[in-house]
């Protein structure tokens, strides 16, 4: 697939379990990228200055790289453990959208661009009593028996039919008839 | 011969026809041949998916719907109970799953459901929904309605 427009599908994933027992940060440097003196990179120089040494010392498991470019657009790049890395332009960005963005970045796994999520959950074991198989309500007697066999053969619920019922009547009038007769 | 002035006859559209389209082709990403990679077609070609896309959604929620239903229906059947009755019996004993929920359970969790059923058909036998032969079978399942009936204040 060349075509660089097209949203590959993905699922929910965390790298062998991240956070299940102890949790490891993903993110393993970020470069900030900005300009001295045009005003585009003004947030961002607002949150070196404030916000990026807290982000720093909160987060000692990332590098963090200041890399000051002349006449360039402000821009976060991203690298991850697993090798992805992912840029951002943040030009005219105010400093509490950096931080915003650089959150993101620090709490993501992987980059996401490109992908659609196909489902918002994911599970290994989507079934704990075992799914539905044609078996699961079968009785295993039948495995040991060989067709055809009439009992199995015959309807369930069988109505009763003309015959049956004039017999039953046949016999019930025959038992009144000794009854009465008994009776007297 | 350099004409130089012939550059000053070509219009441009803007600067941001590029981005402008992009969006357009981001859309038509999927498409086969032309309708991909052509502005005007992929344009004719996106808007229809649009349309689709709008009409679909109503149409996933009726599809689903069947699709669960028939799930369902197909799960309690086995056990030899009518969806109907099957709906009825759990909603009388204050069991309200939706059919994405019962068809799950029926796919995943097929003696969860089997017990859903066995709840269900009790129910309805004792409020007379249904009329079983052999009604003995049902002994073990136990619903609130009984109880409360049966252990009545002296």
């Amino acid at each position: 697939m060349s075509n660089k427009l097209f949203l590959l599908p993905a699922l929910v994933s965390a790298p062998s379990q991240n956070g299940v027992g102890r949790y490891v940060g993903q993110l393993q440097r970020v470069v900030l990228k900005f300009c001295k003196n045009n005003g585009s990179s003004r947030g961002m120089r607002d949150f070196i200055e404030s916000g990026l040494v807290n982000f720093a010392k909160e987060n000692p498991g990332v590098v963090v790289y200041l890399k000051p470019r002349r006449h360039r657009s402000p821009i976060i790049k991203a690298e991850y453990l697993n090798g992805d890395t992912q840029w951002m332009s943040v030009r005219n960005f105010p400093q509490e959208e950096i931080l915003k963005w650089l959150t993101l970045l620090n709490t993501q796994a992987q980059c996401h661009n490109g992908q659609r999520l196909r489902r918002l959950w994911f599970t290994e074991h989507p079934s704990i009593q075992g799914p539905w198989t044609p078996y699961t309500f079968r009785d295993p007697s039948l495995n040991l028996v060989s067709f055809p066999i009439e009992e199995l053969a015959q309807p369930k619920d069988l109505p009763k039919s003309s015959e049956e019922e004039l017999l039953e009547l046949f016999k019930k009038q025959k038992l009144q008839e000794v009854e009465s007769k008994r009776a007297e | 011969m350099v004409f130089t002035s012939v550059v000053n006859f070509v219009r441009s559209r803007g600067p941001d026809e590029f981005w402008r389209k992009r969006k357009v082709f981001r859309l038509a990403a999927a498409f086969q041949g032309r309708k991909r990679n052509c502005y005007s077609i992929a344009i004719r070609y996106v808007h229809r998916a649009l349309v689709y896309a709008t009409k679909g959604r109503k149409l996933k929620k009726i599809d689903m719907k069947n699709l669960f239903e028939t799930r369902v229906q197909a799960a309690c059947e086995q056990h030899n109970v009518g969806y109907a009755t099957f709906r009825e019996g759990l909603v009388r004993s204050d069991i309200m799953l939706n059919r994405k929920t019962l068809a799950d359970l029926a796919c995943w969790e097929p003696y969860t459901f089997k017990a859903l059923t066995d709840i269900a058909q009790r129910k309805a036998v004792d409020d007379g929904l249904l009329d079983l032969k052999n009604a003995d079978s049902l002994d073990s399942t136990i619903t609130r309605g009984i109880i409360t009936d049966s252990v009545k204040p002296k």
